[in-house]
């Protein structure tokens, strides 16, 4: 058994207890508590505490420990979930994922249980268990009642050991509830020297334990063998009566050897003691029934059924990532030889033969999909991180503000979730920071004084769309304008359009706001929340309204892994060109494209500037005679590609270029087309953004110039 | 039969043993000179197929090809060499060579005008290279091989198919290129 791999788990587990914790915890300083809740609360806490004492990390144990009894308290109805306890708890969470993060660091855990949140616990467990103490008068049998003596029988199955639980790991653990007084290991089940397996675990104790915890508790103990082993604790007072309980699936030999167990510690089963002698024969007589016994053990229904099973584990089988990523790749092979075969087949021009292609071209699509969607995640999983944040940066800034989730079932693959969560909560501080005034501002302005921050996602023709919106004051395009002037992003009489206006947002360096906290403001950021989305392959879009509000627009692809394209000629290249990014295709009228690779043409009625990518790329072959145009969009606006020949559409699986192409912007990947040779894909927004700034780099120079002249002129 | 071949196998562990210092490089044609790269870097050799440009990069990258579903790229080392571009005839060929990079394998395609022999050449025989009057880069050169009383120049992989100073490379022959149409306008 490796433990490593068990610390993993144990690791993972407590993450994901600590984060429903957090969840519940802000659930309720919105709602009511439900006892469900409560219960999950407590359960967090005490799973990692007991999977902590598992693995000896005493300090959590400790911490936890700390923390369950004031759950327990809740959960009893002798405390009531205040704000001041939720965020006292709320700290908790975070302390313990602290501990957690330094598991390896017992010094720097000893460190950090010196903290003053321990006192505040105490501080709430203290009055209510004195009120509670007062209850106990007419508490039911699992109350605890002060100290009591139990007698606990632990028949370990014997693949305890194998399945990484150290019984000696549960009498530690124990301790910390009371104080052993008698243990009598029964020993029956011991085999011969030369039948004896080191993996097993024969190892079977009767036991009189004295301790303050409820029946319940104890059981909690043994929460991890509880399902193949056969574990029971009564009150010392109730043992008899619970006697053909305890044996009815030992064999005689075990019974007897049980028996004896009793008899040492002071105990009588109620059936006469006389069976109980010869216990060194019966040692022998064991061994052919273990297995039988063994098997019958496991459908018995033991006391410490508490909780209902978890049934929802069983329904997911956790893999690993790498290898559903091994499966999508092959898959794409798949898709690419499968495109191969149908080219051969249309060559051959065997109907039959077609047939049968296109009907494994389809079944190809279905598995296709089928797989995508294994890696699809619901974008709750980054949604769920922001309740506690705006929680926080709204106290820190002293604003009301209220935050509204929806669509958090849209999925989304989860590489990209995993990018998404930075730039998302960058765009979340910022609306709570910039974006909603301060609540008199907002009476002032005829506003409720709470302000509400949306977080929206859903999908959208082949893609999928986030919106994060405030009902702020807007961005004020007068001030952006003026600071973008005066950065010399913008000529001072240009005339920019409002969306361009708000992009202008996105440049580095760019913040308007007068003042800087430490949420935002220092500029630093909105170009990156710009460049990660970016390398996502979305766009972000800004709409805004003065004293309405701002939303921002996420819009990304499904999935970085394949794409549909649009595949086109230039000169001897063929390049696919991502299909949701194109509008339509029209023919070249002959005179539009005249030298220079930038140009305009007018699409009824509209400007559409046009790229020549003979040109551009400089690819430096001889037009065709007749040219296309691939009308893209990019963002809000459109532009035209010129090509030489339309090829359609071609479903790809993106393949990276590689570190060594890595400057190169506009292209985005290669792909491997059906007759092997390898085509390029052009990734639209850089291609525009990169000739875009060239352009302006260019006329920058010019711009430069003039007010180089202009300056001289001043002095 | 069996004893034969025990026999056999004893013998080549005898003359392994005396030649372990011994190392074999693959000998290949560039722009009219011979050059020789340890063959335990060479993962393939393929006959010369058409190559897939990739624009807006310099000339000293070829393309990239198609290799079992992998896009390799595809290094003109003629041109990295600072000489004139490889032409294409019967006998060119790509070598697929492994390189480390970052801890992560990458394999890299160079294009050369004809693949001749593989050498086992001594590591007595192999002399430093000169500091100077070499004909590229010298720390492309890992060192000067006596072959048949001519030397021939064994390459550095590391060095000259360096990922980093390949991509920087390009990085600055985009910015350049802005420049240069920048000045045009």
């Amino acid at each position: 058994m490796n433990l490593d791999a068990a610390k993993q788990t144990f690791l993972e587990e407590a993450r994901e207890l600590l984060e429903d914790m957090e969840r519940i915890l802000l659930d309720v300083e919105a709602t009511d508590t439900t006892d469900e809740q409560l219960n999950a609360l407590f359960r967090a806490m005490h799973t990692i505490k007991g999977s902590a004492g598992l693995f000896g990390m005493d300090e959590i144990v400790h911490f936890t420990h700390e923390a369950e009894n004031v759950v327990d308290l809740l959960r009893g109805g002798h405390l009531a979930l205040g704000e001041d306890l939720s965020g006292l708890l709320l700290r908790c969470h975070d302390h313990v994922k602290a501990m957690l993060a330094v598991v390896d660091d017992k010094a720097m855990q000893q460190e950090m249980l010196k903290t003053s949140l321990l006192d505040e616990l105490r501080h709430y467990a203290q009055p209510a268990a004195a009120a509670e103490a007062a209850n106990t008068g007419h508490a039911s049998v699992p109350e605890p009642g002060g100290l009591r003596d139990w007698v606990m029988s632990l028949r370990f199955n014997d693949d305890v050991l194998r399945n990484g639980m150290d019984p000696s790991a549960f009498f530690r653990y124990l301790r910390l509830l009371g104080e052993f007084l008698i243990v009598q290991p029964v020993l029956c089940r011991l085999p011969q020297a030369e039948r004896f397996d080191p993996e097993s675990c024969y190892l079977r104790f009767e036991l009189l334990f004295s301790s303050d915890a409820s029946q319940q508790m104890l059981l909690d103990v043994f929460e991890f063998v509880r399902e193949d082993s056969q574990i029971h604790i009564f009150p010392v007072s109730e043992a008899a009566a619970h006697w053909p309980q305890l044996i009815a699936h030992a064999d005689e030999a075990e019974q007897a050897a049980v028996r004896q167990a009793w008899h040492a510690l002071g105990l009588s089963p109620d059936a006469p003691a006389s069976v109980a002698t010869a216990p060194e024969p019966a040692v022998a007589v064991a061994k052919p029934a273990d297995k039988a016994t063994d098997k019958a053990d496991k459908p018995a229904a033991s006391v410490a059924e508490a909780k209902a099973p978890r049934g929802s584990e069983s329904r997911f089988i956790k893999v690993e990532a790498a290898k559903l990523d091994s499966l999508i790749n092959l898959i794409g092979e798949l898709v690419i030889a499968g495109a191969a075969a149908n080219l051969m087949a249309r060559r051959s021009a065997q109907s039959a033969l077609v047939e049968s292609t296109i009907a494994i071209a389809n079944l190809i699509e279905q598995i296709r999909a089928g797989t995508l969607s294994m890696r699809m995640v619901q974008i709750g999983d980054i949604f769920s991180r922001f309740p506690r944040v705006v929680r926080d940066v709204s106290k820190e800034l002293g604003k009301s503000i209220q935050l509204n989730v929806s669509g958090a079932d849209t999925e989304l693959d989860k590489s990209m979730v995993d990018k998404l969560g930075d730039p998302l909560m960058h765009i979340v501080r910022n609306a709570m920071d910039h974006g909603i005034e301060s609540s008199e501002a907002r009476l002032a302005a005829g506003k409720p004084a709470e302000g509400n921050v949306w977080l929206n996602a859903y999908h959208e023709s082949g893609s999928v769309v986030i919106e994060v919106a405030d009902d702020g004051a807007g961005l004020r395009k007068e001030k952006i304008l003026a600071k973008a002037v005066a950065n010399g992003l913008v000529a001072a009489d240009s005339v920019v359009p409002d969306g361009d206006i708000y992009k202008l947002i996105f440049e580095p360096g760019f913040s308007t706001a007068e003042q800087v906290t430490n949420i935002s403001g220092r500029g630093v950021g909105m170009d990156v929340v710009r460049r990660s989305i970016e390398q996502l392959r979305g766009t972000i879009d800004i709409d805004s309204a003065p004293g309405e509000g701002t939303t921002f627009r996420i819009r990304l692809p499904l999935t970085l892994a394949i794409i549909d394209g649009f595949l086109v000629s230039v000169g001897n290249a063929t390049f696919v060109i991502p299909l949701e990014t194109v509008i339509e295709c029209i023919e070249l009228p002959p005179d539009a494209l005249q030298g220079d690779a930038h140009n305009c043409l007018n699409l009824r009625g509209e400007v559409l500037p046009l790229l020549g990518l003979n040109r551009f790329l400089e690819l430096g072959q001889p037009h065709a005679k007749r040219q296309n145009v691939v009308v893209v969009r990019y963002g809000d606006s459109k532009a035209g590609l010129v090509v030489d020949e339309l090829l359609g559409e071609f479903q790809t699986v993106i393949k990276p270029l590689g570190n060594l192409f890595r400057h190169l912007r506009a292209m985005s990947g290669s792909t491997i087309l059906g007759s092997g040779e390898v085509a390029l894909i052009l990734d639209v927004p850089s291609l525009i953004h990169f000739a875009t700034s060239q352009e302006a780099e260019r006329f920058a120079s010019h711009a430069e110039h003039a007010q180089q002249r202009g300056g001289h002129g001043n002095h | 039969m069996g004893a034969l071949t025990i026999r056999r196998g004893r013998d080549a562990a005898q003359v392994e043993e005396v030649h372990e210092d011994v190392l074999q490089y693959l000998t290949f044609q560039l722009s009219g000179e011979t050059y020789a790269i340890g063959i335990l870097s060479i993962k393939e050799i393929l006959e010369y197929t058409t190559l897939t440009q990739v624009p807006l990069m310099p000339a000293f990258i070829r393309g990239v090809m198609n290799l079992r579903g992998a896009v390799v790229p595809v290094i003109d080392l003629a041109v990295r060499f600072g000489r004139n571009e490889t032409g294409v005839s019967r006998r060119t060929c790509v070598v697929i060579i492994e390189v480390a990079n970052e801890e992560m394998q990458q394999y890299i395609g160079i294009l050369v005008d004809a693949v001749h022999e593989v050498l086992a050449i001594r590591a007595v025989d192999i002399e430093p290279p000169p500091q100077f009057g070499s004909r590229i880069r010298v720390d492309f050169i890992s060192g000067m091989a006596r072959v048949d009383n001519r030397f021939v120049v064994l390459l550095d992989v590391e060095k000259v198919l360096s990922v980093e100073e390949m991509a920087t490379l390009s990085a600055m022959n985009g910015s350049e290129m802005a420049d240069l149409r920048e000045a045009e306008v």
